[in-house]
């Protein structure tokens, strides 16, 4: 069966209807399964995506459409582990220029569609914003709000000295 | 994978399972704590503080949280996920002091491994173990412990607080030679969660050690007991008996071992991957017998200068049977072993990928026949010293396994520059190894340098053959080389990092080249420093551009442009196989040690390589 010019329709949390080639939905472990599972019938219908609201939706299926023809992901966890935070490609840190709300969607999105890669570049992006800087440097950039008490923070700090470099 | 669920978002407990996959490799201690975090990060979803109890904000103040500051939204195992990615125990430090969150989600991540490499951070880990009152409970996260960086500080004392730490998984103490039974068996009591166990050096170890890790260590995995010379068969059959999943056992140097042990491991483990038995000296034919016909996965066996073993260690193997996991087998200095051993060898182990023949002086060309056998598989051939072995046999050799990456053919006497011409040929060729082949010229070298394609297929297959490259090449002892050669081969092989001379003489005439050598190891006497003459890393491109610039040096250097392409790029692919006691790596002083025997036996090798 030749999937290469077939099209499948996405529901989106908020109801939106979205066409998009299957080959590019494929990308999620999720959806592949879904159409494993269903079969024919998911070509006419739309498969709800339930946790994923339309303007994330469009984003991740940007980014499956630009990895469209990317090798089957390694799943070998050593393969990809072994690369440094910093190894983005030019194109995906673009991608990832966004506001945290929607950086955040998209990390959670790529995780409940089961998208390794996207996953995995949504985690570096957020490591690369906490790397080199001071535990209140990072409460700032997240708007995080320090609910320890002076002793607590102090009695961390203390017990963890060894790892301070 | 893990789907986020919002009953997740709060921490739950600080019991996770364990943190390893049984496939990991089990002494990879340094390399990896990051990348095997990921793998944990799955599983675990925060340490809750003894401090608090995790609690529930309310749907509208959350949505209020996340709309507030989005990160929120991630659930632990996805902050996790991202903590993963983070590089330093400081990063992580600091992500601990941003919030109790943010604290319960990286605390496991940062205790996994505690960083003692230093006294003040040693004394500070076992402070946090030790406290009653800890924010954390420090002592259940920690799951590997490396005290080798301080191993000559270490002491029976300085381990005691890590007796609290029960769920250790890798425990590496190499070289911690203060440490005596009573220090390690506490630490190994109730440690249930033992995968690897590393002791290399720690001499004072005796059998009481062996029999706590037998009683308590049901999982374990690896073991290294290199130079515990008082370990006997007494505890290593308990070990075998009660620990099945054993994959990797090394036993360098356990003077005591015998067959009685060996049989037991053999016997009892069927997961076994590698075996390294080097200078068990005990050790007979029944034990390699036994480890290779019930070792169906075995994948690396090291018997080298186990001097008791002969051709019916290999002969004895079941008829009609192969051993398809076999890629590595190292048989250095087993004198006894003969050509019949060799053809037995490939028949049953078609898949060898390295073979280790060294000093095994009985073989001759019918082995060597034998060997070709495995074609491609073969990357990796040590026959040094084997002295009966001549052209007609390297050059079949060559032909037939054109994928070799590493040769070694010292003192190989009878060898002439028709070897050498056709192992030039050889695409992959990283390093060759040809001390003390004196019959070799610059015409081997300028072979090296730029090798000559066969006829038949003449210029097309000239350019086929790219670049060199050789990174490693030895060839002390060739006497009959001059600066001319060696300069081509410089010239010629981009990159090359060690190029060793000692013993040439044209080198000695020039003052000024042996500037660019190094230092020699500090263990050879004041007669192998004079003499040694190894160009390594620096001093090679060193030696590489005073060649260039000297005046008087006319030599033709056509031909030396260079297409950086990797031919196939598959070197790392080979890297998989190293395995983790990290034998198959190229060791430096090893090499240094070939030097010294070449040069020292040179009378007494002489006489018995002509005749």
């Amino acid at each position: 069966m030749s999937t290469a010019q077939t099209t499948i329709k996405l529901q989106s949390s908020d109801g939106a209807e979205i066409v998009v080639e299957r080959e590019v939905a494929e990308r999620s472990v999720l959806i592949k399964n879904m159409m494993e599972d269903i079969g024919e019938q998911a070509m006419t219908e739309a498969i709800p995506i339930p946790n994923v609201n339309e303007a994330v939706l469009n984003k991740v299926i940007e980014w499956c459409n630009h990895h469209r023809a990317d090798p089957p992901t390694a799943n070998d966890e050593d393969a990809d582990s072994r690369k440094k935070t910093t190894d983005i490609e030019e194109w995906d840190q673009k991608f990832m220029q966004v506001d945290q709300e929607m950086l955040f969607e998209i990390i959670l999105a790529a995780n409940y569609l089961d998208i390794k890669a996207l996953l995995d570049v949504g985690c570096k992006t957020v490591a690369n914003m906490i790397k080199g800087k001071s535990p209140e440097e990072i409460r700032k950039t997240f708007n995080i709000q320090n609910d320890f008490t002076p002793e607590e923070e102090d009695q961390i700090r203390r017990e963890n000295e060894w790892a301070e470099e | 994978m893990a789907r986020p669920r919002r009953e997740d978002r709060e921490a739950s407990t600080a019991t996770s399972s364990s943190s390893s996959s049984p496939e990991r490799t089990a002494y990879e201690e340094d390399t990896d704590f990051f990348t095997a975090n990921r793998n944990d990060s799955q599983s675990s979803l925060g340490v809750p503080s003894l401090r608090e109890e995790a609690m529930s904000p309310n749907p509208e103040e959350q949505e209020r949280l996340y709309r507030l500051s989005p990160i929120s939204r991630l659930p632990p195992e996805l902050l996790i996920a991202v903590f993963s990615r983070l590089s330093s125990p400081s990063e992580l430090r600091s992500c601990m002091l941003v919030s109790k969150p943010w604290a319960r989600n990286s605390a496991e991540m940062l205790w996994h491994r505690p960083l003692c490499n230093t006294w003040a951070n040693l004394i500070n880990v076992t402070r946090s173990i030790q406290q009653a009152d800890g924010y954390f409970p420090y002592n259940a996260l920690v799951r590997r412990l490396n005290l080798s960086n301080l191993n000559s500080e270490i002491n029976d004392g300085s381990v005691q607080p890590f007796q609290a730490c029960k769920r250790i998984e890798r425990l590496t103490l190499t070289g911690c030679t203060k440490l005596t039974d009573h220090g390690v068996s506490t630490l190994i009591h109730g440690s249930k969660s033992l995968l690897a166990l590393d002791i290399t050096g720690v001499m004072a170890i005796t059998d009481h050690t062996l029999q706590a890790v037998a009683d308590n260590c049901l999982r374990l995995q690896g073991l290294n007991i290199t130079d515990c010379s008082r370990v006997t068969d007494d505890s290593l059959i308990q070990v075998a008996k009660n620990c099945h999943f054993l994959k990797r056992l090394k036993l360098n140097s356990c003077a005591l071992i015998t067959d009685g042990s060996i049989v037991s491991v053999a016997e009892s483990c069927p997961s076994m991957l590698e075996i390294d038995l080097y200078q068990c000296r005990q050790i007979t034919n029944a034990s390699i017998t036994a480890l290779i016909r019930n070792g169906r996965q075995l994948r690396e066996l090291r018997v080298g200068h186990c001097p008791l073993l002969t051709d019916n260690a290999f002969l004895e193997l079941p008829k009609n049977m192969t051993f398809d996991s076999l890629r590595i087998l190292d048989l250095t200095a087993c004198h006894l072993l003969r050509d019949e051993a060799v053809e037995k060898i490939i028949e049953t182990s078609p898949r060898l990928r390295n073979l280790v023949l060294a000093k095994c002086r009985e073989i001759t060309d019918r082995a060597v026949i034998a060997i070709t056998k495995l074609g491609k598989n073969l990357h990796y051939i040590h026959l040094g010293h084997c002295m009966q072995i001549t052209d007609a046999a390297v050059i079949q050799l060559v032909k037939v396994c054109n994928r070799i990456r590493y040769i070694d053919l010292a003192c190989c006497q009878r060898l002439t520059d028709a070897s050498v011409k056709q192992l030039a040929t050889l695409q992959k060729l990283r390093r060759i190894g040809l001390v003390k082949c004196q019959n070799i010229t610059d015409r081997s070298i300028l072979s090296l340098a730029k090798p000559v394609p066969d006829q038949r297929h003449g210029e097309q297959r000239a350019r086929a053959l790219g670049p060199s490259l050789l990174e490693r090449v030895h060839l002390s002892y060739c006497v009959n080389l001059t600066i001319q050669g060696i300069h081509a081969l410089l010239n010629h092989c981009p990159k090359l990092t060690h190029l060793s001379l000692t013993g040439v003489q044209a080198f000695y005439n020039e003052e000024a080249l042996t500037d660019f050598c190094r230092d020699a190891p500090p263990e050879f006497t004041e007669h192998q420093r004079t003499v040694f003459c190894v160009f390594s890393g620096e001093g090679v491109n060193r030696l590489r551009n005073y060649l260039n610039e000297a005046p008087q040096v006319t030599y033709d250097t056509e031909g030396t442009m260079y297409d950086d392409r990797d031919p196939e790029g598959d070197i790392d692919a080979e890297g998989q196989v190293a395995g983790l006691m990290n034998a198959t790596a190229i060791n430096d002083d090893d090499e240094d040690m070939d030097e010294i025997e070449a040069g020292e036996g040179s009378q007494y090798d002489g006489g018995e390589g002509e005749g």
